[in-house]
């Protein structure tokens, strides 16, 4: 069969020992700037892409692959430890991750999120192997009026993702979907919400926001009580997940690792639209609800496994059709053309070294990962030991050099300083960050396309109706909406909110 | 940002003092200029063609210079954030601006208020290259042509939509021209960069756009995208069997620029040396043969070129401006 000896090529590609060599440095970094709060994968390939020039270009292009999908498994790690999302797409895992460190469990949630990401790249790599192409079709079916579709669910099953009122949960929805619409109207290029600044003429930056209202409110709520933290630092025992959870992640890796493979594949945000999906499908069909947001393990298993199937799979669009589906895609089109090779649908055809060698090399960097990762785990706990007074301003520090360089705008940081106060006032009216999150990524997707699709089908509505793939999208998200309002489960609701009450 | 308005208060503060210290300093300074790392601004978001362009040039200008050349890229506000940033930055040579089509010409011309006067509020170094813009369409459309395309357009009237990159961008107006010179009626659909907008005509729910060509030309050589037409006055020499819009639309020319400017009032010789690197780089085989990849034309020129070729691009597109009545704020 063609795929085995075309895996074959890329297996001899990828382990030469050069490569070996750059996919380890690519890593290496990849999470080194994913554990740097702040820091992402795009900063660092942007400062990285002139050194590339040097190498071969499967080497350089191994070593930007390993940066990104490395910065997803070093971004959990501070998600984890201490609230701070190091990448935009771990805000998820910082909900539950962040409780279950505050139990002690830091060493098993870290370990869960290795796990689980490994097991989640591994199937994606294989998925982008076997279906790379077939899979490009259904993603270019995806229209504008799909899309709304799709963001529709999102919004609807969002609902899912607070614990406590339905009422609070629907305002931060709404609060994030207004943020959202900060900055420059697409189609009409008017400014909106931009208070005459032109650093926000191209919305909030969402790592800004999320660093805000995770981590600097965090840091806000922790200074504000030191008990909450010496209980942090004593209880800090069994590193590793036990039998028992390992039994609990498996359902939510298996899961997490699909929806992550499918919507990756999809343009714009694909890891973080992941993470949030299949948090929300574990909360949905799990039997102890109430546990999500204490801690729950499900709640770290699924999003981990998602985003990281999420990033690899978004390599797809990119290696069949040349086409970015976000700004780390982007620097990687640059660092081929910069190479002298045209992305486009000819990459495998012309180049099949290069097309499969990326392919086995990220399978290669995964494994690459967890054998570095684990170990790892003793040590980054023991960073909670570190007094909070020094852990803090280091903190902050990295989170600000971070959030400036992905745009160099200082009005970035401001947003940071702005945010972290909206999330401490947040907290302590118990409202949840995270739906105002999704509402702040959804927000500018749904407008963009709900208002495309109408243009094209020139302000006739039933265009979301007609089209099959939207018409379905649009059934399921009345199904969510049937369930979560249907009288039993709403009692099961609202008697799971009186609990944490 | 905050560094300059500390310089320009402290200006305004110690008064003739610094002035005539600063004046007195600058010739020191360009004699062995340059001394420490230039910052190149480019104000588009990294991986696109501007910043293809800037990264390939850098390497080779740091060679020249013998300082680091560092590309930042400070995205924004269509370019405009990155543009105004170095139009106030200090006048030594040492931040410079991957200026295009879009900051120097069409921004000022679209905005309502732009921070910015192209003409007054920078120093020319160089012009770099020209990159072509090109009418792409979907391969299930029916049109072989431009003239087809047009008996299309005119057949159903109301019927066909185009993308490009976004609005107000050379792309936008390149439709723009087309549809007011051929007198045919498409609408336009913005996209948030050619990259979203490349996907939708792949999966055909657009079926015509125009792009830059560096961008389409994968696709055009593989055939899932179909290439009617280049936008310049000549064809692109990467793609001789592509035709020019011209030969259709006699007159039709647009295409996207790359040049280099630095603060107004920057040193003559700082400038002269910059210059000098610039055109070195441009003359370098290799980079030569990338462009030709990336079907961007190497053109060069002296300082006093590029002032007056921005002075005729505004002068062009003014009226194209006025007539699509296109107006952002």
């Amino acid at each position: 069969m063609d795929l085995f000896s075309n895996l074959a090529l890329g297996f001899y590609t990828a382990a030469s020992p050069e490569n070996l060599f750059f996919c380890l440095v690519g890593v290496l970094l990849g999470t080194l700037v994913g554990v740097l709060p702040g820091i992402g994968a795009t900063a660092t390939i942007a400062m990285l892409l002139p050194i590339t020039f040097q190498l071969e270009p499967v080497s350089s292009l191994i070593m930007l692959a390993g940066i990104y999908y490395g910065a997803q498994y070093g971004g959990s790690t501070t998600a984890i430890l201490i609230n701070m999302p190091g990448e935009s797409s771990s805000a998820v895992t910082a909900i539950d991750g962040y409780q279950m460190a505050r139990r002690g469990r830091a060493g098993a949630a870290l370990s869960i999120a290795a796990l689980g990401s490994f097991f989640a790249g591994t199937v994606s790599t294989f998925l982008v192997a076997i279906f790379a192409i077939p899979l490009t079709v259904i993603a270019l079916k995806f229209g504008a009026a799909e899309y709304f579709s799709l963001m529709i669910v999102g919004l609807v099953s969002s609902v899912a993702l607070a614990h406590g009122s339905i009422v609070k949960a629907l305002a931060m929805v709404v609060l994030g979907l207004l943020l959202g619409l900060v900055g420059t109207d697409i189609y009409t290029g008017a400014p909106r919400f931009t208070l005459g600044i032109r650093e926000y003429a191209d919305g909030l930056n969402f790592v800004a926001v999320a660093v805000g209202v995770f981590g600097v409110a965090e840091i806000l709520r922790n200074l504000e009580g030191e008990k909450t933290r010496t209980v942090l630092m004593s209880k800090v025992s069994g590193l590793w997940p036990t039998r028992e959870d390992f039994k609990r992640m498996v359902g939510p890796v298996l899961r997490g690792t699909v929806i992550g493979s499918a919507l990756g594949i999809l343009p714009g945000g694909g890891a973080i639209l992941a993470a949030f999906a299949s948090y929300t499908v574990e909360k949905r069909i799990s039997d102890k609800p109430q546990e999500f947001g204490q801690g729950a393990i499900a709640g770290v298993a699924g999003p981990e496994s998602a985003n990281n199937a999420g990033a690899q799979t978004s390599f797809i669009p990119l290696l069949t059709l040349g086409i970015p589906a976000n700004p780390v895609m982007a620097l990687m089109v640059g660092a081929m053309i910069i190479q002298g090779i045209v992305p486009g649908p000819n990459v495998a055809a012309e180049q099949p070294a290069l097309f499969w060698g990326i392919i086995a090399s990220m399978w290669i960097g995964n494994l690459m990962l967890v054998v570095l990762n684990l170990p790892l785990i003793g040590l980054w706990v023991k960073l909670l030991t570190i007094p909070y007074y020094v852990l803090f301003p280091i903190i902050m520090a990295f989170c600000s050099i971070g959030v400036y360089s992905v745009n160099s705008n200082v009005y970035d940081l401001y947003a940071v300083a702005f945010f972290g106060f909206v999330g401490y006032v947040l907290v302590k009216l118990r409202c949840e960050p995270a739906p105002l999150l999704l509402g702040f990524v959804l927000g500018p997707l749904l407008e963009e396309n709900l208002r495309r699709a109408m243009i094209l089908s020139r302000g006739d509505p039933t265009t979301f109706v007609t089209r099959p793939i939207s018409a379905i999208l649009l059934l399921i998200a009345l199904a969510v909406l049937v369930v979560v309002f249907l009288p039993s489960v709403k009692a099961k609701r609202e008697e799971v909110f009186q609990e944490e009450d | 940002m905050t560094k300059l308005h500390l310089t320009r208060r402290g200006t305004l503060a110690a008064g003739f003092a610094l002035a005539t210290m600063l004046a007195a300093g600058s010739p020191s300074l360009a004699a062995d200029f340059p001394d420490r790392q230039i910052t190149l601004v480019v104000p588009f978001a990294a991986g696109g063609s501007t910043d293809v362009v800037s990264r390939i040039l850098a390497q080779k200008m740091s060679d020249d210079l013998g300082q680091q050349v560092i590309v930042q890229n400070v995205a924004g506000a269509g370019g405009n954030l990155g543009a105004d940033n170095v139009a106030r930055a200090d006048p030594d040579g040492y931040t410079i601006l991957m200026g295009t089509v879009a900051t120097h010409a069409l921004n000022p011309l679209i905005l309502k208020s732009t921070p910015y006067d192209p003409q007054k509020d920078f120093t020319p170094i160089s012009l770099l290259v020209l990159v072509p813009n090109v009418l792409v369409v979907n391969p299930e459309l029916p049109a072989k042509d431009v003239a087809e395309l047009l008996a299309l357009l005119k057949a159903e009237p109301g019927k066909y939509s185009y993308a490009s990159s976004g609005n107000g961008t050379p792309l936008h107006l390149s439709g723009e021209l087309f549809k007011s010179m051929a007198g045919v009626e498409m609408e336009h659909i913005p996209y948030k960069g050619s990259g979203p907008a490349l996907n939708d005509l792949l999966g055909n729910q657009v079926s015509i756009m125009f792009d830059n060509l560096p961008s389409s030309s994968g696709h055009i050589k593989s055939g899932t995208l179909r290439a009617l037409a280049v936008t310049t006055k000549e064809r692109a020499p990467s793609f001789p069997e592509v035709p020019t819009i011209a030969e259709t639309i006699p007159g039709y020319e647009t295409y996207t620029w790359n040049a280099l400017f630095a603060p107004p009032g920057t040193p003559a010789d700082v400038v002269a040396r910059l210059n000098a690197a610039a055109n070195k780089a441009l003359a370098d085989p290799a980079v030569g043969e990338r462009m030709k990849e990336f079907s961007a034309t190497i053109v060069g020129s002296t300082p006093e070129e590029l002032g007056a070729h921005v002075d005729a691009e505004i002068a062009k597109w003014t009226p194209i401006v006025r007539d699509a009545k296109i107006q952002l704020e």
